[in-house]
Parts: structure tokens; C-alpha cells; sequence
């Protein structure tokens, strides 16, 4: 699915990823764990093609470099970004903002557009298995939701746009267990042969929930370390003390 | 307009014009007299300091007033929602009276006028108007079907100034919405004023839309007096779509206890495009509520400009103000322009303003785009959902359905 080769990346001539390797096949789960200020939401940015993240290496997705794509392209490519903070845009309707997405992917992809109707039904089943209210979208986007909320709408545009990379920032920070639980369901019902996942995290929390095949430790913007699930728990019993310098 | 032989000249042309009826003739000949004694705005006067026009009415050294004598009015500038229509083309006011539901729209009647020291332009109105419409609203009358204004300058127009005067009248209880809008045929230069008097009689509830379209070569100034009793309610909203060159004007007295003015702008320009706000409410009563909001996108080399003030008299207790003012710059060169004004003398009142400008936020820019949206409509986006904040609070569906139309038709982004 993906395979990263010898990836810098430097935010304002400072570099901060340097030189990671890591390759993702079809289907796999994969988890980066690490401390504080080791680089992993620059990776996660660098991989959705932010502006002011340069980047040089290889990214190669489905057979082609993208480092040179840009933020859209990426996403009509089918990498999807799960933030960490969502942002709150006023004035945006949630509902307007998903159908703008979902057609923009589909018009990029060659596929018919949808109309109001035909959005409205697919939206509402998608919500439905999510347990997203639809008063929620009639809201201006993220707009004063909770935390939960927020990160209930990153999966209902996952579900919404079907992509086949997910790099998922942090997913877990500020949710409580109830939250965690509906958000993982939802991550796990999407789990298929055909869709990759790149798990960023702080604990292993998450990985109870949404166990990975591999797990890497991420330190100075380098993989010092890779196991399977695991080698999680044993970060959580011991911490990152040993992987560091 | 600062060679005043030339213009004393042609205001002895004017007057002697047939439409102008005796009665306001000597009220027209005062309005003069002071115009000549203050001359043409300028930079260094404080109430133009702001305003297109102190740069703009230099060029009309030759002013030339015509009267259109063809009454047709083209279909497909009509509203397609159901309404009573006032048609003023190139100044002149071409539909019928009107006359049910407690509703009465006829031509402009009024013969004497009152003086704004600092306001020339109005002196300037007020000599060379060309009567526009009279509406009154009966007591305990609400009417029902909106009220639409089409002011259409048409392509056969060959003069280079029009001056209208306008006056509404609602009395005890009753309520209408009005929408008015303009319609420009052409790009060659005009100098439009416009005076609307706004009366509020006690427990009477007004709504006004207003929408201020795409035009060039065109110097526009929009001048409001209303005054309101107790328990009488003002809403306006105003959109400005690219318009050259303008200036709104309003002054607002709430006379009455419990009276209520919201005034709402939205700001959209490009190009060389420079529009001006300039608010002033008094609270003269206790318990008057106000509300202030306008919000601009501003692209390319335009420039908006808002001044707001409060003003609250000694015995204005309670009163409640409320000022907010954002701007969206959406180039290096555009300008927002900003002074808001608090005047209070009264010490129990709650008064709030605030005033920002800043580029579009990149962060959400990026959040769009990692959902596939390209940049420019991730720009679009912003931008309508900045703007729609104000065109959210209308109630009027048909008006609304309208406003966010035109959102869309700014693409040079």
C-alpha cells in the first residue's frame, strides 16, 4: 500500500524526521508509538502533504511517488488524515462540508457526483451506525462539539470517503471510555483487506481496542524499534526510557 | 463639483425644471445656499475623512441632470416570489400607486427638509432631487407580501447624476418587510444619492433588506434618518457585492423606550472597489437596544471602511449596545478600515464593541484540503461560511435564497 523510503522532513530548516523507512502492506495495521516531540504529528502532516513541511525521500503509494502531490491530490488518492484536534471552521455546515468532500473525491475519481437526496440517504445511514445525531450536522463544522462529537465526525468522513490509507493523529486524546469505544468500533468495522492504517499514538490504550499487527517506537524522528502488539504492552510497563538516546 | 459658477449655474437650469413643484422650491433654493457655503467633501473633514466620495466628486465637473421619459421596465428583473413592486428607473418613479391591506405607496410628497451640519451631500439631495416613493403602513396593519424596491438605471439614461428622496412611514402595531435592490445596465459614470426617512411609530416593526450590486463607474451614496418609538422595532441587512464606489449612511434616534435597531452589513468587494459604513445610533431613552454587525471579505485592491458610533444620553439608562466588526483580507493590498466610537453620558448601560482583521486561517484551509477540497474552493468556502454568519439571521427565506446566491459570484479569488 505504502512503502516510505529515507523520508526527512524539516519544518522552518529545522529537521525533525530523519530518515524513516517504513513500509505498510494491503490490509495492515500498523502503530507508532512514542514520546513527546519525537516528530510523530509532523509524520502524520508530511504524509498529507502540509504546506511548510518540506519533505525529501519516497513515499511511494499504490506504485507512484506522491511527494510532490499536494494536500488534495493526496486525499483524492484515498490517504485520510484522522486529526488530532479537529478544526472548527463557523459558517461551514457540517452536512454542505461532507457532501463538498465526498463529491470533490468522487468528481476526482471520475464517478457521478451526488445530489442532495441521494447524499442525504447515505449520510444518514452512515450516521446512524456511528450513533451520530443528525442535529450534529446541521451545526456549523465541529463548532462547539465535544471532544466525543469531534471525533465521531472524523469517523463518519472516513466511512463517508472510503479510503484506503488512514493515518489516525492521536485519536484517542480526549475521549472518554465511552467515546473510545464507539470510535474504535467504528475504525474496526472499516478494517479490510483493502485499507491500510497508520496509528499514531501516545499509549497503548488505544491498541486494546484497535489492535495493530505491528507497532513501532518512534524517537528523534527515526524507528528505533518494531515488534508486533506486544511490544506495546511492554512500552507501557516499562516506557520509552530505553528506546531514547 | 468644486467649480461652484458651474454648479450655480446648473442648479438655475434645474430649478426651473417642470417637475419641480413650488412648495419645495424655496426649501430646494436653502438646501443650495448651504451646500455652496460648505463645498465638496474632503479628506480633512473628519465626518468624510473615510469616504470614496471626498476623492470621487471632483471628477463630475460637469454634472448633467436628464429625466427618462420611458416608462418600460424589462420582465426579468422582477422577483419571481409574489410582492408589491416600486419601480424607479433612472430616478423616476414608473409603478402605480398602490393602495389595500392598510398599505399606501405613492409618490414622494414631502416639501421641507432638514439640515446635517456636517453633511453637504444631503444639502446636495435635497436641492436636486427627483421625488422617489412614499410608503405608509396603517395602524394595526401587517402586511403580508414583502414590499421590493427595483431602483434600475437603465442603458438610455444620458445624464451623469440622479438624487432621490424617499420616505416610509409606519404607524401604531404594524409591520412589512421590504427589499430593495439595485440594477445597473451599464458602466458609464453616475453620481446617485439616495435619502430615506424611516419613521417608527410605537409597537411598529420594520425590516429591510437591501442589496447593493456588482457595478462600475458608479459613486453611490445611501443616506438613512430613522427614528423610532417605544417598543418599535428596525432590522436591516445590507450586502454589498463589488460595488465601486459608496457610501451607507445611517443615523438611527431611538426616541422611544424598549425601541430596538439592528443593523447588519456584509462587505464583499474586489478589484478597486471602496465601500464605506458609517453608523451612528443615539440611545435617547432608557431601555434601548442596538445591535451593530458587519462583516467584509475583502480581495485584491478593495477597501472597506466602518465607523459605528454609540451615542447614550444621560437619561439613557439600561441601554444595551452592541458593536462587532470583522474583516477577512484577502490580499496583501486590500484595506479594512475601522473606528468605532462609544459617546456615553448615562452610567448604567451595558455597551460592547469590537473590530478584527486578519487573513483566512490556514489551518482550516488545510483541514478542508485533506478532505479533497481543492484550495480554491476551501478559499470559497471560508469565505461564504465568514460572510453567512450575517445572512443566517434573516428570516425571510426569499431573501436569504437570494443573499447566498450571490455569495457565489465573486470567483477571482
Amino acid at each position: 500500500m505504502i512503502d516510505i523510503k529515507n523520508l526527512k522532513v524539516s519544518v522552518e530548516d529545522k529537521e525533525i524526521i530523519k530518515g524513516l523507512n517504513l513500509k505498510i502492506n494491503k490490509g495492515e495495521v500498523h502503530a507508532i508509538m512514542g514520546p513527546n516531540g519525537s516528530g510523530k504529528s509532523t509524520l502524520s502532516y508530511a504524509l498529507s502533504g502540509k504546506e511548510g513541511y518540506e519533505a525529501e525521500g519516497q513515499i511511494i503509494y499504490k506504485g507512484e511517488n506522491i511527494l510532490d502531490f499536494n494536500t488534495e491530490e493526496r486525499a483524492q488518492k484515498g490517504i485520510f488524515l484522522a486529526f488530532q484536534y479537529p478544526i472548527e471552521i463557523p459558517g461551514v455546515f457540517t452536512n454542505n462540508f461532507l457532501r463538498t468532500s465526498l463529491n470533490a473525491l468522487r468528481k476526482a475519481k471520475g464517478e457521478k457526483e451526488l445530489n442532495a437526496v441521494e447524499f442525504l440517504n447515505l449520510v444518514k445511514e452512515k450516521s446512524q451506525k456511528l450513533k451520530i445525531d443528525k442535529e450534529m450536522l446541521s451545526r456549523p463544522l465541529n463548532v462547539g462539539f465535544s471532544g466525543g462529537e469531534k471525533k465521531r465526525n472524523e469517523i463518519l468522513q472516513m466511512s463517508l470517503l472510503e479510503p484506503n490509507f488512514i493515518i489516525m493523529d492521536e485519536t484517542d486524546s480526549g475521549l472518554d471510555i465511552d467515546a473510545l469505544k464507539v470510535v474504535s468500533n467504528g475504525v474496526n468495522g472499516m478494517r479490510s483487506p483493502d485499507r491500510s492504517f497508520l496509528i499514531i499514538t501516545h499509549y497503548q490504550r488505544l491498541l486494546n481496542y484497535i489492535k495493530p499487527d505491528f507497532v513501532h517506537v518512534f524517537s528523534d524522528g527515526k524507528i528505533v524499534e518494531s515488534g508486533d502488539w506486544k511490544l506495546a504492552l511492554e512500552l507501557e510497563n516499562d516506557g520509552y526510557a530505553k528506546f531514547v538516546n | 463639483m468644486n467649480d461652484l459658477e458651474k454648479l450655480k449655474n446648473h442648479f438655475q437650469d434645474f430649478k426651473n425644471l417642470e417637475f419641480i413643484n413650488s412648495e419645495s422650491i424655496q426649501s430646494r433654493i436653502d438646501a443650495f445656499q448651504r451646500f455652496c457655503q460648505k463645498g465638496i467633501p474632503s479628506l480633512k473633514q473628519e465626518y468624510w475623512k473615510y469616504s470614496p466620495l471626498s476623492k470621487d466628486l471632483v471628477q463630475f465637473q460637469n454634472l448633467k441632470f436628464s429625466l427618462n421619459q420611458d416608462k418600460s421596465f424589462n420582465d426579468k428583473y422582477i422577483e419571481k416570489f409574489d410582492h408589491y413592486k416600486i419601480l424607479l428607473k433612472d430616478g423616476v418613479l414608473i409603478s402605480e400607486d398602490i393602495k389595500e391591506e392598510g398599505l399606501e405607496i405613492t409618490k414622494y410628497k414631502q416639501n421641507y427638509f432638514y439640515e446635517i451640519k456636517k453633511n453637504q451631500i444631503l444639502d446636495f439631495n435635497n436641492a436636486f432631487f427627483t421625488p422617489g416613493f412614499e410608503i405608509k403602513v396603517d395602524s394595526n396593519s401587517s402586511i403580508k407580501k414583502p414590499i421590493v424596491i427595483y431602483n434600475y438605471f437603465s442603458k438610455d439614461f444620458d445624464g451623469n447624476n440622479i438624487n432621490n428622496k424617499n420616505f416610509i412611514f409606519l404607524a401604531k402595531n404594524s409591520k412589512a418587510q421590504i427589499y430593495e435592490k439595485n440594477i445597473f445596465e451599464d458602466e458609464k459614470v453616475l453620481f446617485f444619492t439616495k435619502n430615506l426617512d424611516i419613521e417608527l411609530e410605537q409597537d411598529s416593526n420594520l425590516v429591510k433588506y437591501y442589496f447593493n450590486s456588482t457595478n462600475k463607474n458608479k459613486t453611490i451614496y445611501n443616506f438613512i434618518r430613522t427614528k423610532l418609538k417605544q417598543n418599535s422595532e428596525l432590522e436591516k441587512f445590507n450586502f454589498s457585492h463589488n460595488v465601486s464606489s459608496c457610501r451607507d449612511e445611517i443615523i438611527a434616534d431611538l426616541n422611544g423606550t424598549n425601541a430596538f435597531v439592528s443593523l447588519n452589513n456584509i462587505q464583499h468587494l474586489s478589484q478597486k472597489c471602496y465601500h464605506e459604513i458609517k453608523w451612528e445610533i443615539n440611545h435617547n431613552e432608557e431601555n434601548t437596544r442596538s445591535s451593530q454587525f458587519v462583516k467584509s471579505a475583502l480581495h485584491d485592491q478593495s477597501v472597506a471602511a466602518f465607523q459605528g458610533k454609540i451615542f447614550v444620553d444621560s437619561k439613557a439608562q439600561k441601554t444595551d449596545g452592541y458593536q462587532l466588526s470583522r474583516a477577512l483580507l484577502l490580499s496583501d493590498q486590500s484595506k479594512f478600515l475601522a473606528k468605532p466610537e462609544l459617546e456615553i453620558y448615562a452610567d448604567d448601560v451595558k455597551c460592547s464593541h469590537g473590530s478584527s482583521s486578519g487573513s483566512i486561517d490556514q489551518e482550516s484551509i488545510f483541514y478542508l484540503r485533506s478532505r479533497g477540497i481543492n484550495e480554491q474552493q476551501a478559499k470559497r468556502m471560508m469565505i461564504e461560511g465568514f460572510l453567512a454568519e450575517v445572512i443566517n439571521k434573516i428570516k425571510n427565506e426569499d431573501v436569504k435564497n437570494i443573499f447566498y446566491k450571490k455569495l457565489n459570484e465573486i470567483n477571482n479569488i
